[in-house]
This record gives structure tokens, C-alpha cells and sequence, in this order.
């Protein structure tokens, strides 16, 4: 048993806070929002994430998990304390430090016992260094020892707890292998590999993962529009290509691309790195570019059907960046819906579970929300599948078609069969399958 | 036992026919060019490849494996064709399919029982209709056939290996019985096998090649940000390596890649998508990422040295990478270019490819073994990592060299050691900026 500190309680810090408690450690989670902590000592969790809930009850009722707004009461026994706060983008894609710097001050300040802190907010290349340094200037009494470890996470939402117990690898990097060692001693009981590296090289295999899996969504989608010119079916390139062991299958899936809080920023601000320490990131600049394009393309697609959307009603179905969350932030379907009502079309939308959190991302866009997939088909000229939920995998799609004014199927994700959309009567469309999307000029 | 056969006794081909006859199947490779099948009867092959020529003996022996100049002779009894010919890079990065084109003539005039044509050959989307066309147009007997479309992915260096290996076998057709039937020719290897439409089979491949480029160009992309920002890429790609959805594959950080597959199969990609309207960003990214890591080698090297002008650079490697002579698209051709046209003295040296380099390079020394290469060298350049080179007595060089500098454009000594040893080392993406 170890004595820990959270610091943040966000999708990061609460999944590895209630992990951490549940291998067996005291986590004392700490936030600034008092009613966030009050919430969370009732068993009321911030964010949505399957699994979590049960874990976070369990540890809090076997005394292993607490919640303050007291960095006091956090850092007192801490022998280590993890800052999780929120990095989001600036201005210019920069990550904004502010939540890091004032976590590091405030740990600073009451750094009386020798320390490991341990970062686990995703940070520009050099924030370890930076909070060092931080510290340092902070701290009341020099003499005390403490060393920084970096230990990015590779949580899924949707997945987190079982990407937290199962990880494919476990990252450290510091300037003490010892303490980075300490801290691996945490991760032992996950027996996952371990790669112990330098502060500055942690903090870009983080950021080099996550661009290289949003760089293989881009790719996919090039290949997409290049397999509907030239009459292949990207669907099928996908499978051909995911057999090769080089490749793999994972994150080839053509559609309207990626969202979330964490693939549009890291990869803003590698870029902004980049451009700032005098290198042309023109491979990042493509994958991000690319991924804006394909919700363009959709829109784009769907007018050449309807002639004009003035005066059309279009279904959403799916709001939420991915399935299994309630995540809104930077969703395809807030571009969407914006794109369609900016050119007079009425929204209709439905999610299984981001209801709420798209009414809150979507304030000042007019959508129709709706109870259930049947609803959203209701006289709609168009349906966009935007979030590949299961549950819209088994529609009744003879229903929906009855329902609809014009049987006009944008399948954003590719969950559906082309042929047996069309021989519903479906007007379908999904995206890179030139062949079997019934897009093909030149056959 | 199927008769099969290969038109086009060039790597693929060879490989492919020869691995064919050795699953026990008969099998006749018809090459145009007299000379190169007189050699091929003999033995002597066209290309190096590890295993090869032993495989070709024994076929070869037992009778399995036949070469001939003609057409006839090889389309006679053959229930399958495969056109494995050549497809060089046009002048726009399109494709030339003038091989393809001959291939598929002189078949359609033979042709007098039915066969399935095959498609080994890399060629552009929709190749497959237009083969069928032209047989078509060119047969002197109404005899039915299938075009199937069955993309090679095979290295140099490991194609045998890759052959009997492989990840998966890659079949299109608008007719799925003749698939199935190519697919009774791989059954043996027990690969997944992937049936599939004629256009989709001829994208797969471009597709896969083209992201293995991608994930090379990725990483020298993360290299260059890391050496301004102080971070290891090698070290970066090991911790990107283990993650199940990236693996560990082509993650090298470098001079970039080369040779007859990967430059011209994303050129090719990139051109058949822009003459059809898309906007291959991507992939040009690729391409120009790809130019200008062997540009920050000369760069890096300037840097050093102040000017290259007089400077004698030793060179280690040549080939475009270990374990073949093929110095197609090299990147040490244009590095040595590069730093020519600077003014510098090249001594240059590779275990296998240096008599393929001299038909290319002009002005260069071309040395024994490597020691010979460092002989009073300003600096050292690594361009291909042959193992030979990851255990030399670097004291050794570094006594021969007139100056102690080594840019390691692969990666394959160790930053630490190399400093230990007095050397002034620069490798690519090492952080060594901060």
C-alpha cells in the first residue's frame, strides 16, 4: 500500500485515481470545485465512463479513495502525488499550462517530505523540466528532496478502466531512474511492459502515439476519397490492408474522422511545437486537415442528393464523438449540425447517451432532439449516421424507411451493408466505397 | 501439380515462378531478353536474392522449372498466367504500362484453351478491366478467361521467405470461381486469403505500400521534432511500438526509404488520385518528407564541417537497404550527389551492391571494405545499416579518420558510446540539439 495524491479529478485523474485505490493503495483525489468533491463523496461521478462508478463506490466504502478541495490534506503523507489537471488548447494549439503551473506551485508550497511527482496530464515536450523548476521556486524549505516523473496515460474513454488494468505498455521518464523506478513498482501488478526513459522522450511518445493513430484515420480517409474516384471499396482496401502484420487492423476505419478531447489536441499541439522550435510539420498539418475535410465531404455529398437543404429535415443519429460516451467535445456532429442549419436545413438528433451534454455543446444550434432512431427518421429528407453506436447497427430498417420523406442514407461510419441498403430502397452512401457504395463513373 | 506461367523473369516474377515450382507445381517463365534466359538456364541469375538461386538449381534439375524467350511455348499448356513485368515510374509518377500492355498482346495472340490471366504486377487501379480489354481485342480464338488480380508483397532481401509467409494472399475478380481457383495454388502456404473485386485487390496494394511509407515518413517527422526539442526518437518509437494498435514495424527513424516499390508506388497512388480529382496531401507529405531527410543529412554534414567543399566523405552502404544490391532509388545515390556537387571527395563502400553503385555513380573511389572507406575521411556517413557495419572496430576507424565525425543516417550505433569513443556523432532524431 501506497499513500498517493490526485491532483484532478477529470476523466484522467478519476480513472487512475479509483484504479490506483483499487490495486490496493490510499488515493486522496484533490479538486478546487467544491461541489465536484461534495458530488463524488455521494458517489456522483462527473463524467460517464462504464465500470467507473462501481469502482469508485467499492474503494470509497472500503477507505481506500477520498475527495477534497485541500491540497493540505492531499499532500500531507503523499509519497506520491500525480498531477492530472486539464491541458486544453490555446489560442494557437498550444496546450495552456495554467492548471499544471498552479498544481505545481500549490504542491510547492507544502512540500515538507521527500516527494515523487508524477505527471500524468499529456504536456508539451519540456513541461517536466518546467515543473521542476516550478517547484523548485516554490518549495520552503530547499533542502528536501523531490524528483519528477513523467507517466503519460493511454486511456480510452469508453475503455478507461480496462485500459488502466490491461495497458499495452506502462511510460516513465525522468531524470532519476530511481524515481521512475518507484514508480513503475506502482504499475507492477498490471505486469505490462515497461519502458523507463528520459522526461522529455515520455512526453513524446505520448504525443507520437496519438498523432500516429490519428494519422492512420487520415490515411484511411485519403485512401477513401481516392477509392471513390477509382470505383474500390475502402472497407475491403481496409481488411486487405489490416492483414498485414506492419500495418495491423486497428484505426483503419474510413468515415467522418476523429473528435474527442484528445486526437485534435495533441495533434495541434505537436504541430505547435513543431512551427515554434523551427521544423515544417506538413505530415501533421495533411492529418489534420484531412480529418476537418471528411465533415465537409459529407455535407458536400449529401447536397449533390438533395439538390439544396433549404427547407430539408435531417436526421442525426449519434452525437457523441464515439460510441460508449458522452464526450462532445470536438464532435463531428457539432460541425454537422452547424454546416446544415447554416444552409436552412432543419436537425433532427438522437444519441444514446450524449443527450445532454450535446444540449450543452450545441446551445446556439436549433436541433430537434429526439427519443429514439425511429423519431429522428420521422419525415426526414436524409438520415447521417454519425456515431457508430450498436444499437443503431439492428435498426428496423424497413421502418425507418417508411417513416422517411426520402429514403437518403449517409452512413458517415460505414456500419452498414450497401447492397442491402439498397435493396431496402435506400438512397445510400457511405463513404470510400466506391464500389459497393454505388458511386462508381467509370465501370 | 498446376502448369503455370510467369511472364517476366525480373524479381517478382523469378521469385514467384520459382516458388511456384517449388510447391510442385510445372511451371515456364518466359522472359523476352535472350541473354537473361541463357543465364537463367545456366543458373546465373538476374538479381541477388538470399535462397534463390538454390531454389531455382533444384527446380530447375528436377525439371520443374523452365525458361524460354517464347510465348508460345510458355502459354501452350499453362491453365494460369501470371503477368509479373515491370512497371517503372513515368514521367509524372504515373505508372508505364507499355510492359503490361506487350505481356497481355502476345498472350491474347497464343491464347488457344482457356486460362486465368494473373495480375502480379503493381499497376494502377482499373489495370485489370483494361487487361481484360485488350485480350479481348487481340485473341485469335474465342476461348474464354478471367483476369484476377493477385498484388505481390514481397521485400527484397526476404521475398523468398515472404513468399511461402505470407501475412495474406490478395485476390480480385470480377469472377469469383477464377479467384477461388488462384487461391487453390496458395492453399499450401495456409495465409488468410482475401477475395475481393479487381479494383479494390489493385488498391490494396497500393494502399498498404503507401502507408508503410507513410509510417516511415511519420516517424522522421517526429525525428526532426525531436531534435529540436531534445526528445530520443529511437526511443520514442519503441514506446510507440508497443502499442497494439501501432506495433512496431517501420518505425525507424532515417535517411528515408527507397528502392523499385515504395517511391514509385506512393508517386503512382498520388498521380492516379490527382488525375481523378482528389488531393493527396498525404501522401505528398510522404514524398517530400521522404526527399528531405537525406537533404538534413547533407545539411547536418555542412554544419559540421563547415563547408564540404575538398572534404572526403566515406560512405557505408550503398544498397537502398541491407541484404540486396538494388540501388533503385537509393538514398545514398542523392546523397553522394548532394555532397559532389558541394565540392566533397566521396570513398564509398557496400558488402553486395557495389557493382550495381558504379554503373551510377561517377567520381567516386570504391574501397575494399569499410576501414578502407574511413581511410583519412573529414567524416563518416552511414547510409545503409548492413550488419556488417554494427560491430567495426570504430577505435580503429576513428585512428584511420583524418577527422572523428560519423552521421549515422540509420541509427545503429549507440549516441553514448559513440562520445565515449571521441567521436563527433550525429544520428537522426537523437535529441542531441537540447
Amino acid at each position: 500500500m501506497k499513500r498517493i495524491c490526485m491532483i484532478g479529478v477529470g476523466y484522467v485523474g478519476l480513472v487512475t485515481g479509483a484504479c490506483l485505490a483499487d490495486l490496493g493503495n490510499k488515493v486522496v483525489c484533490v479538486n478546487r470545485d467544491e461541489k465536484k468533491a461534495a458530488n463524488l463523496r455521494k458517489g456522483i461521478l462527473p463524467i460517464y465512463e462504464p465500470g467507473l462508478e462501481e469502482i469508485v463506490h467499492r474503494n470509497k466504502e472500503a477507505g481506500r479513495l477520498f475527495f477534497t478541495t485541500s491540497y493540505d490534506e492531499g499532500v500531507k503523507d503523499a509519497e506520491f502525488v500525480f498531477i492530472s489537471v486539464g491541458t486544453p488548447s490555446g489560442l494557437e494549439g498550444e496546450a495552456d499550462l495554467q492548471h499544471v503551473h498552479d498544481a505545481a506551485v500549490e504542491i510547492a508550497k507544502r512540500l515538507d517530505h521527500p516527494l515523487i511527482i508524477v505527471n500524468k496530464s499529456t504536456v508539451p515536450i519540456g513541461t517536466g523540466d518546467w515543473v521542476a523548476d516550478i517547484v523548485r521556486e516554490n518549495m520552503p524549505d530547499p533542502s528536501i528532496p523531490f524528483w519528477v516523473v513523467s507517466n503519460p496515460e493511454f486511456l480510452r474513454e469508453g475503455s478507461g478502466v480496462y485500459d488502466f488494468m490491461n495497458p499495452d505498455r506502462i511510460v516513465l521518464g525522468s531524470l532519476s531512474r530511481e524515481a521512475a523506478e518507484r514508480v513503475a513498482e506502482l504499475y507492477y501488478p498490471l505486469q505490462a511492459e515497461t519502458i523507463i526513459t528520459d522526461l522529455r522522450t515520455a512526453e513524446m511518445i505520448k504525443y507520437a502515439s496519438n498523432c500516429f493513430l490519428a494519422t492512420k484515420i487520415s490515411f484511411i480517409n485519403e485512401i477513401a476519397a481516392i477509392c471513390e474516384s477509382l470505383g474500390a471499396d475502402v472497407k475491403e482496401v481496409a481488411r486487405g490492408m489490416g492483414t498485414d502484420k506492419r500495418i495491423g487492423p486497428h484505426f483503419l476505419g474510413a468515415g467522418i474522422g476523429w473528435g474527442g478531447s484528445c486526437f485534435p489536441k495533441d495533434v495541434k499541439a505537436l504541430i505547435h511545437m513543431a512551427t515554434t522550435h523551427g521544423t515544417r510539420p506538413q505530415l501533421l498539418r495533411a492529418v489534420m486537415e484531412i480529418n476537418y475535410d471528411q465533415r465537409k465531404r459529407i455535407i458536400n455529398h449529401l447536397r449533390d442528393i438533395l439538390g439544396s437543404y433549404r427547407g430539408k429535415v435531417v436526421g442525426l443519429l449519434g452525437l457523441a464523438f464515439k460510441p460508449n460516451t458522452d464526450d462532445m467535445r470536438d464532435a463531428p456532429s457539432i460541425t454537422l449540425a452547424r454546416l446544415l442549419v447554416a444552409e436552412g436545413a432543419q436537425v433532427k438528433a438522437y444519441d444514446p447517451v450524449a443527450m445532454e451534454t450535446a444540449r450543452r455543446a450545441m446551445q446556439d444550434v436549433p436541433v430537434t432532439y429526439c427519443n429514439d432512431p425511429y423519431e429522428v427518421a420521422k419525415d426526414a429528407d436524409a438520415l447521417i449516421l454519425v456515431t457508430e453506436w450498436n444499437e443503431f447497427k439492428q435498426l428496423d430498417m424497413q421502418r425507418i424507411k417508411s417513416l422517411m420523406r426520402q429514403p437518403v442514407l449517409m452512413d458517415g461510419r460505414n456500419i452498414y451493408d450497401p447492397p442491402r441498403m439498397r435493396e431496402l430502397g435506400f438512397i445510400y452512401r457511405g463513404v470510400g466505397r466506391g464500389h459497393n457504395g454505388g458511386l462508381i463513373r467509370n465501370r | 501439380m498446376k502448369k503455370i506461367c510467369v511472364i517476366g523473369a525480373g524479381y517478382v516474377g523469378l521469385t514467384t515462378g520459382t516458388c511456384f515450382a517449388d510447391l510442385g507445381n510445372l511451371v515456364t517463365i518466359v522472359d523476352i531478353d535472350e541473354r537473361k534466359v541463357e543465364n537463367l538456364r545456366q543458373g546465373v541469375l538476374p538479381i541477388y536474392e538470399p535462397g534463390l538461386e538454390e531454389i531455382v538449381r533444384r527446380n530447375a534439375q528436377s525439371g520443374r522449372l523452365r525458361f524460354t524467350t517464347s510465348y508460345a511455348e510458355g502459354v501452350r499448356d499453362a491453365e494460369f498466367v501470371f503477368i509479373a513485368v515491370g512497371t517503372p515510374s513515368g514521367a509524372e509518377g504515373e505508372a508505364d504500362l507499355r510492359y503490361v500492355r506487350q505481356a497481355a498482346e502476345a498472350i491474347a495472340e497464343v491464347m488457344d484453351h482457356p486460362i486465368v490471366i494473373v495480375n502480379k504486377s503493381t499497376v494502377p487501379i482499373g489495370t485489370g478491366d483494361w487487361v481484360a480489354d485488350i485480350v479481348n481485342k487481340h485473341k485469335k480464338n474465342d476461348v474464354p478467361f478471367a483476369v484476377v488480380s493477385n498484388p505481390e508483397f514481397l521485400r527484397e532481401g526476404s521475398a523468398v521467405y515472404d513468399f511461402m509467409n505470407p501475412d495474406r494472399v490478395v485476390l480480385g475478380s470480377l469472377n469469383r470461381e477464377a479467384a477461388e481457383q488462384v487461391a487453390q495454388l496458395y492453399l499450401s502456404l495456409r495465409a488468410p486469403i482475401v477475395i475481393t473485386d479487381l479494383r479494390t485487390a489493385e488498391m490494396i496494394k497500393y494502399a498498404s505500400n503507401a502507408f508503410l511509407a507513410n509510417r516511415i515518413s511519420f516517424i522522421n517527422e517526429i525525428a526532426s521534432i525531436c531534435e529540436a526539442l531534445g526528445a530520443d526518437v529511437k526511443e520514442v518509437a519503441v514506446g510507440m511500438g508497443y502499442d497494439k494498435r501501432i506495433g512496431p514495424s517501420f518505425l525507424d527513424a532515417g535517411i528515408g526509404f527507397g528502392g523499385s516499390c515504395f517511391p514509385k508506388d506512393v508517386k503512382a497512388l498520388a498521380h492516379m488520385a490527382a488525375i481523378h480529382g482528389c488531393h493527396p496531401q498525404l501522401l505528398r507529405a510522404v514524398l517530400e518528407i521522404n526527399r528531405d531527410q537525406r537533404r538534413r543529412l547533407v545539411q547536418k554534414l555542412r554544419d559540421i564541417l563547415g563547408s564540404l567543399d575538398e572534404q572526403v566523405i566515406g560512405v557505408l552502404g550503398l544498397a537502398f537497404k541491407p541484404n540486396t544490391d538494388d540501388m533503385r532509388e537509393a538514398p545514398a545515390v542523392e546523397i553522394i550527389h548532394l555532397l559532389q556537387n558541394e565540392g566533397a571527395i566521396i570513398r564509398a563502400y557496400d558488402p553486395v551492391a557495389m557493382r550495381n553503385a558504379k554503373a551510377m555513380l561517377d567520381g567516386v573511389t570504391f574501397c575494399e571494405n569499410a576501414y578502407e572507406a574511413a581511410q583519412g575521411a573529414d567524416a563518416l556517413v552511414i547510409c545503409t545499416e548492413w550488419n556488417e557495419f554494427k560491430h567495426l572496430d570504430l577505435k580503429w576507424i576513428k585512428e584511420a579518420m583524418r577527422r572523428p565525425i560519423i552521421v549515422d543516417g540509420r541509427n545503429i550505433y549507440d549516441p553514448e558510446t559513440m562520445r565515449q569513443l571521441g567521436f563527433l556523432y550525429r544520428g537522426v532524431g537523437r535529441g542531441y540539439g537540447v
